[in-house]
């Protein structure tokens, strides 16, 4: 048992926690559940469970002197232990956020099944605020990390044509990083949860119940991971390049990921900064946002914000990229206007750290910042449309092949236009207070993160799924499936921007009841759309297994990862290759972007239908 | 070149239809509830301003999207696919009239509805008269300037332009109310203002859902029930109520 790191390392949390919180009893006094005793035993056993699963063996020892002794895994075992290859950690990443996905999306239903009707049906108001706020937060890790950590992982290094990650065992230690924030998280009903949403506003989140500390200590750990991460794409899109791949042939999935990254490296610090001054006012008594005391709710605000609106950059960025992708590769026809969408990701990440006070319109903040920012964020909406040009004009006059990852990608280009046409609604001040915290919201960004970033996961699962497994999902499941969440979503969160407007305000378990019917549609949606799921979870699991073997290149795209075989070679490529133009020369005979040495490729000769 | 144009055709044709029925259900349909004060005018011809300018942008992709799927799909064999689009990296033209469009429509969206709706709404700073909001989990506190205290329902006189100073006890609420088409927190250690002129008189059972003093920002256990509701009476008969309030107490 103890081969297993995994194993190892819940021995090595637990003891770690054990030992931390009860050092913390002994000079100190006091019960398990005392918050101060909590994070103690967090924070040690956090080491614990980096030590148990592979860091001892691999760094620690060296820094004794003695030889590593990385463990020797084959098969499915890889996948739950301290792996360095960035295949593995990408793979890792996509399973672990699909099941946080599931989970999250279980806890939407159930909220919904309270919501069809008015009044208290099936659960309390304190149950149901802990509800949304788990959910709240689950959703935001899987949109933060699920692309960037699954894709980004599993192709950059191929992309660019490297044979690892920059850092290998940097990258281990950021995918193990994640699992103790979803044990954290899903702890908290121990220490009786958490209910201030997934933004913790103070004061509600200093004077509220004792799992909010599990909150503020499992979402720090969150953000030291997404640093981690932000740090290693950038350093390896930075140094590992294969020879000729200047910064102007980079497909443009690399861009969204380096983009993305550049935001997580650096703005990342300030949510957890704002995460521990909460942390620090619930247990050692000071008083950041304590007015009486001198302090100012308003500060947390600023702070927060001043990450999590950047933070939808670093989910979206990256499903621009995929859907990009998708787009150009499966309309055979170059991606229109590269430059100007390289320079939009660019703009989009300079410009989103200067906006973030749009959500404070209704705070209190001093009035003359309301103008400016909303300039600010009126402006955001040039580079986004420019992501939409290219998107448009690469599919214009192409020839489609309408497979299901295409269909998602456009039916995403539906989705996050809504998303980014009703964000004018929100960034305007004059509509805003009277939209803001109220369904109009909290539809606008579902459309935004889940019709925008979920559904580029989506697409980018159907698009990958053959070079990951070396198998084919099955189309024609595909296809239903992607119409099915594609229609289910809209009849979702269409009735979400009238609830809104008329009335509903957000995070609210019970509402008048001349709005029902509009919840009713909406919660008989989201049942329908939430089944959609189980074809999505059917089709990989039994093609992963079952499905026609795919080929090394199905798509018959122009990218590096389709030139090695179907599922890589342990290091990429045998030898670096060179890279002697532009990813997308669709149209021009004889267009090449890279030459392989080596690499013997192999076709299917299944039919894919 | 003849299929091209046909592309072009059916393109603008989609993107007319669209716009036209778009306008036409977007202008149409009354999506807003009842207006209760002069505020209210400010941000719902904002919020139709607002709509009115997207449906030529929203129905603009649709059309591109629905042009594609009608006329660029191809069947691809059993050997993937072998034949390319053509090789259209660039194109200045359409990349510099989408700079022009997006750059002049945003600079349209930030002078109208945007800062012109905003001095609108934070222009003017006097009022008739002012009611102190003291929030606390879960009760609303709507002291007046006669000293009168009430935590059951809000009565106000119809077209008095009335500022709310707003604090909080506890922790961050919000002082909501869908009728008036406003809000903004109530925050510990702060004072907040707002400005309201109902302009019609009003009882809360016309519109149970917007006229109501809601907390919008989540606040625990009570929060979705801490609503208080609104009654817009003639300024005499305000009178009476509040001086009936003071003496009451």
């Amino acid at each position: 048992m103890l081969k297993l790191p995994v194993i190892r390392a819940v021995i090595g949390g637990l003891v770690g926690y054990f030992v931390g919180s009860g050092l913390t009893l002994l000079f100190r006094g006091g019960s398990f559940t005392d918050e101060i005793v909590v994070v103690f035993g967090y924070v040690v056993g956090l080491i614990g469970w980096l030590l148990g699963v592979g860091v001892w063996n691999t760094w620690v020892r060296e820094w004794f002197g003695l030889p590593p002794k990385p463990d020797e895994l084959t098969g499915w075992q890889r996948y739950l232990g301290f792996s360095t290859d960035h295949k593995v950690i990408g793979v890792q990443y996509l399973a672990t956020f699909i099941i946080v996905m599931l989970l999250g999306g279980l806890s939407a239903m159930v909220m919904r099944i309270e919501l069809a009707q008015a009044g208290e049906t099936i659960m309390s108001a304190d149950r149901y605020n802990q509800l949304m706020s788990m959910h709240g937060i689950l959703m935001v890790a899987v949109a933060v990390a699920g692309v960037l950590g699954s894709f980004g992982n599993y192709l950059v290094p191929i992309m660019i044509g490297a044979d690892d990650m920059a850092f290998p065992r940097l990258n281990a230690v950021t995918y193990w990083l994640v699992p103790p924030v979803a044990i954290g998280l899903l702890s908290a009903p121990a220490l009786g949860s958490f209910d201030a949403g997934w933004t913790a506003y103070p004061p509600l989140s200093v004077v509220n119940n004792g799992g909010q500390i599990l909150f503020v200590l499992a979402v720090t750990t969150f953000g030291l991971s997404s640093i981690f991460g932000g740090l290693n794409i950038l350093t390896t899109v930075a140094t590992m390049r294969a020879p000729g791949m200047s910064w102007g042939r980079l497909p443009i999935f690399v861009w969204g990921a380096v983009s993305a990254s550049i935001i997580s490296l650096f703005v990342t610090q300030f949510f957890a900064a704002s995460l521990i001054l909460i942390g620090m006012d619930r247990t050692v008594g000071s008083a950041f946002f304590d007015a009486s005391a001198g302090g100012d709710p308003l500060l947390y605000q600023h702070l927060f914000w001043f990450y999590s609106h950047p933070a939808v950059y670093v989910m979206v960025l990256p499903s621009f990229g995929v859907v990009l992708e998708v787009l150009t590769h499966m309309s055979r026809k170059p991606l229109f206007a590269y430059k100007a969408a390289v320079g939009a990701m660019l703009s989009i990440v300079g410009m989103s750290c200067i906006v973030w006070a749009h959500h404070m319109f209704t705070s209190g903040m001093a009035t003359y910042l309301h103008g400016p920012f909303m300039f600010l964020t009126e402006l955001i909406s040039i580079p986004t449309g420019v992501i939409f040009l290219s998107a448009l004009g690469t599919i214009w006059r192409g020839k489609l092949w309408m497979k299901a990852p295409l269909l998602l990608a456009m039916i995403w280009i539906f989705q996050f236009l809504m998303g980014g046409v009703t964000g004018i609604f929100l960034a305007d001040v004059a509509t805003d207070v009277q939209l803001h915290d109220t369904y109009f919201v909290v539809a606008h960004f579902h459309y935004t993160i889940m019709g925008g970033v979920i559904f580029g996961l989506l697409a980018g699962i159907h698009y990958w799924f053959p070079k990951i497994t070396g198998r084919m999902y099955h189309e024609r499941t595909g296809i239903i499936f992607a119409v099915w969440v594609g229609l289910a979503f809209q009849f979702t969160f269409i009735p979400q921007f009238w609830l809104g407007t008329n009335g509903m305000n957000r995070r609210v378990a019970d509402y008048a009841t001349e709005l029902e019917g509009g919840n009713l549609l909406s919660s008989i949606s989201a049942f329908v759309l939430g089944a959609g799921f189980l074809l999505l979870v059917g089709n990989m699991l039994w093609s992963a297994r079952r499905g026609p073997p795919a080929g090394d290149n199905p798509w018959n795209a122009s990218t590096l990862e389709w030139q090695i075989s179907s599922p890589p070679p342990e290091h990429n490529f045998p030898h670096l290759p060179e890279i002697v133009g532009h990813p997308y020369g669709y149209g021009i005979a004889g267009a090449r972007h890279a030459e392989l040495v080596g690499v013997t490729t192999t076709t299917s000769e299944e039919d894919d239908q | 070149m003849q299929r091209d144009r046909m592309d072009w055709i059916w393109f603008g044709g989609l993107w007319v239809l669209f716009t036209a029925i778009g306008e036409v259900l977007a202008l149409g349909l009354n999506l807003l509830p009842g207006q209760y004060a002069e505020e209210a005018k400010v941000v719902d011809d904002a919020y139709v301003l607002l709509i009115a300018l997207s449906v030529p942008v929203f129905a603009l992709v649709a059309a591109v999207l629905l042009t594609a799927m009608l006329r660029f799909r191809t069947r691809v064999g059993p050997d993937g696919p072998t034949e390319d689009g053509p090789h259209i990296a660039y194109n200045k033209r359409v990349v510099r009239g989408w700079f022009i469009g997006s750059i002049s429509l945003v600079l349209l969206v930030v002078i109208n509805p945007g800062l012109v709706g905003l001095s609108e709404i934070r222009g003017e700073s006097s009022a008739d008269m002012v009611v102190e909001v003291t929030s606390q989990r879960w009760l609303w506190t709507f002291g007046f300037e006669n000293g009168a205290e009430t935590t059951t329902e809000l009565v106000l006189p119809v077209d008095k332009r009335v500022r709310f100073d707003i604090t909080s006890l506890d922790v961050v609420h919000s002082f909501w109310v869908p009728a008036f088409r406003t809000k903004i927190d109530a925050v510990p250690g702060r004072v907040t203002e707002l400005f309201v002129t109902p302009n019609r008189e009003a009882e809360p059972e016309e519109d149970v859902a917007n006229l109501r003093v809601q907390c919008a920002e989540v606040c625990g256990l009570g929060h979705a029930r801490m609503g208080v509701p609104i009654r817009i009476v003639p300024e005499a008969e305000f009178d009476a109520w509040v001086a009936n309030l003071a003496e009451g107490e």
